[in-house]
């Protein structure tokens, strides 16, 4: 499984993939996480391509990818490496109705930051996001999910966004 | 239980468990988060962790605190690397060991931060003044990083040689599970270092040193080549790769067999000394060689070339993909592969 999180620094990509990363390690896969960004902190390009399987993975950079998150527009670009019949969860706050997508794709058009805003949790557009993926694809059981998600954070010292992150995750989760 | 480390804190934890006790570095981008992690672990284990006035200052620091026989070590990118190089020829020319880490990224100059493995050549010919080498370790995991460096100090005092990990940007910036190994400590006498007595301190000087040097470069030849070998025993056509190229080229091999195509792949785990010994298990019937590697004109290769002329009867021709600042992808990997079959690909030695 190749998942690649796409978006502008600050969007909360590379959280994104390490997330999704700590939920496929505790399904018992073998993992890769690789950031890629710029040397600005915010608003330049950035991106983060989890790898899962059961056996060896190869290169850690993005290759033939099933699941594109993209965050904004300028993400779209990355379809050139999505597999036929790959999946887009396209964050619509930030890509347009009309942006064009190869009809080879299936896509799931989702307001992650409206969503987010409606958990009270606006920083969470990227949560919103992996709710959504988890859904749509089935990746991993909705309660180990959530316990992974509930873990990263109480191990960050962050236990006080646990139920602002679940719920975000929840929006995310069904609005598939 | 294994947890998901990223390369550069993964390295330095190592450095820990392998006892070392004295660290000198300057940041440099992709390595600085080796620095970040020690400047707070250090202290927590006790430890000795600085920041140098510069790169130079950083691995005559090292110098120091290995003359004292502390286990010792320093860090940085290539472009530091470089900077080092005067202090590393000084601790070959006193037969010092030190363990160097260098989290490569795309040159030549100040380059840029994308991943790379253009600091090959410098890297394997010892890079500064003077005649020596380097045992340089390239790993192509964040596992295999650990189980290297845990290993790294006592090669190095096994010889009293420098001992490098070549890391790569993606390498050190990359997460994956990682299971350490536990604390260690050396704790007897190394036997020349500075103790206050007036024992012999190691350096070897003319006109006994050339001979000496001889004995050594053969020493660490005949003992520590590593290499991992996959599907070379019966293959046409065999690739040579390390580090993270040789991830996407195991794909690659996998892909070929898979369309009934005889490819291998030799993976060095030292890249110096070369691992020679690989090349054994080429059958006769080898048609090619190709060389694959993150550089902009081939690196690699050279040693690649010379171990197929050593090992490999008649002239095999040597073929080199060379993918610059980045990964080379599995499927560029398979049709580069695809020229090279047909003959549209020619070789480079």
């Amino acid at each position: 499984m190749e998942i690649v999180f796409a978006g502008f620094g600050g969007q909360g990509v590379l959280t994104a993939g390490l997330i999704t990363a700590e939920m496929a390690l505790e399904n018992g896969k073998n993992v890769t996480w690789m950031p890629a960004y710029g040397p600005t902190m915010r608003g330049g390009k950035a991106y983060s391509v989890v790898k899962y399987a059961d056996g060896i993975i190869g290169g850690p950079d993005m290759e033939e990818i099933d699941i594109l998150v993209a965050m904004n527009e300028p993400s779209l670009e990355y379809a050139a490496y999505l597999k036929e019949g790959g999946l887009i969860i396209a964050n619509t706050n930030n890509v347009s109705e009309d942006a064009p997508i190869d009809s080879k794709f299936r896509v799931i058009r989702i307001p992650c930051l409206t969503l987010a805003q409606k958990a009270q949790n606006p920083k969470a557009a990227n949560i919103v996001a992996i709710g959504a993926m988890i859904k749509a694809c089935g990746l991993f059981p909705e309660e180990q999910a959530k316990a992974v998600l509930r873990q990263i954070f109480v191990d960050k010292g962050k236990e006080k966004y646990t139920a602002m992150n679940e719920a975000a995750f929840m929006e995310g989760y069904q609005a598939v | 239980m294994r947890k998901m480390w990223k390369g550069n804190h993964a390295i330095a934890e190592a450095a820990m468990r392998a006892g070392c006790q004295f660290y000198a570095g300057y940041p440099i981008t992709p390595q600085t988060e080796v620095s970040e992690y020690l400047s707070y672990r250090m202290p927590e284990l006790g430890r000795r962790f600085l920041q140098a006035e510069n790169e130079m200052a950083a691995v005559y620091m090292i110098f120091g605190a290995y003359a004292c026989g502390m286990r010792s070590m320093t860090s940085s990118s290539g472009p530091g690397f470089s900077l080092k190089q005067e202090g590393i020829a000084y601790l070959c020319a006193n037969n010092y060991p030190a363990v160097l880490v260098n989290v490569q990224r795309w040159g030549p100059g100040l380059g840029t931060l994308d991943s790379s493995q253009t600091d090959y050549l410098r890297d394997t010919r010892g890079g500064g003044n003077g005649d020596y080498r380097v045992i340089v370790y390239a790993p192509n995991s964040i596992q295999e990083t650990v189980d290297l460096m845990y290993n790294a100090f006592d090669v190095a005092e096994k010889y009293r040689n420098p001992v490098e990990i070549l890391s790569e940007a993606a390498l050190g910036q990359m997460m994956e599970p990682v299971e350490f190994p536990p604390f260690k400590e050396r704790t007897e006498d190394l036997g020349w270092t500075f103790d206050g007595t007036d024992r012999p301190h190691g350096r070897i000087d003319n006109p006994q040193k050339p001979d000496a040097l001889r004995a050594k470069v053969a020493a660490i030849t005949a003992n520590e080549q590593r290499w991992e070998n996959y599907r070379v025993e019966d293959a046409d056509y065999v690739f040579v790769a390390f580090g993270l190229p040789s991830r996407t080229c195991r794909n690659a091999v996998d892909q070929l067999r898979e369309q009934g195509v005889k490819v291998g792949l030799i993976r060095p785990i030292t890249v110096w000394p070369f691992p020679y010994k690989a090349f054994e298990e080429i059958p006769d019937t080898v048609k090619g060689v190709i060389s694959v590697e993150s550089t902009d004109a081939g690196q690699l290769i050279e040693d690649v070339a010379l171990a197929v002329k050593k090992m490999c009867p008649g002239n095999v021709p040597v073929y080199g993909l060379f993918s610059g600042q980045k990964i080379p992808k599995t499927k560029e990997i398979v049709a580069f592969f695809g020229g090279v079959r047909s003959g549209e690909t020619k070789e480079v030695f």
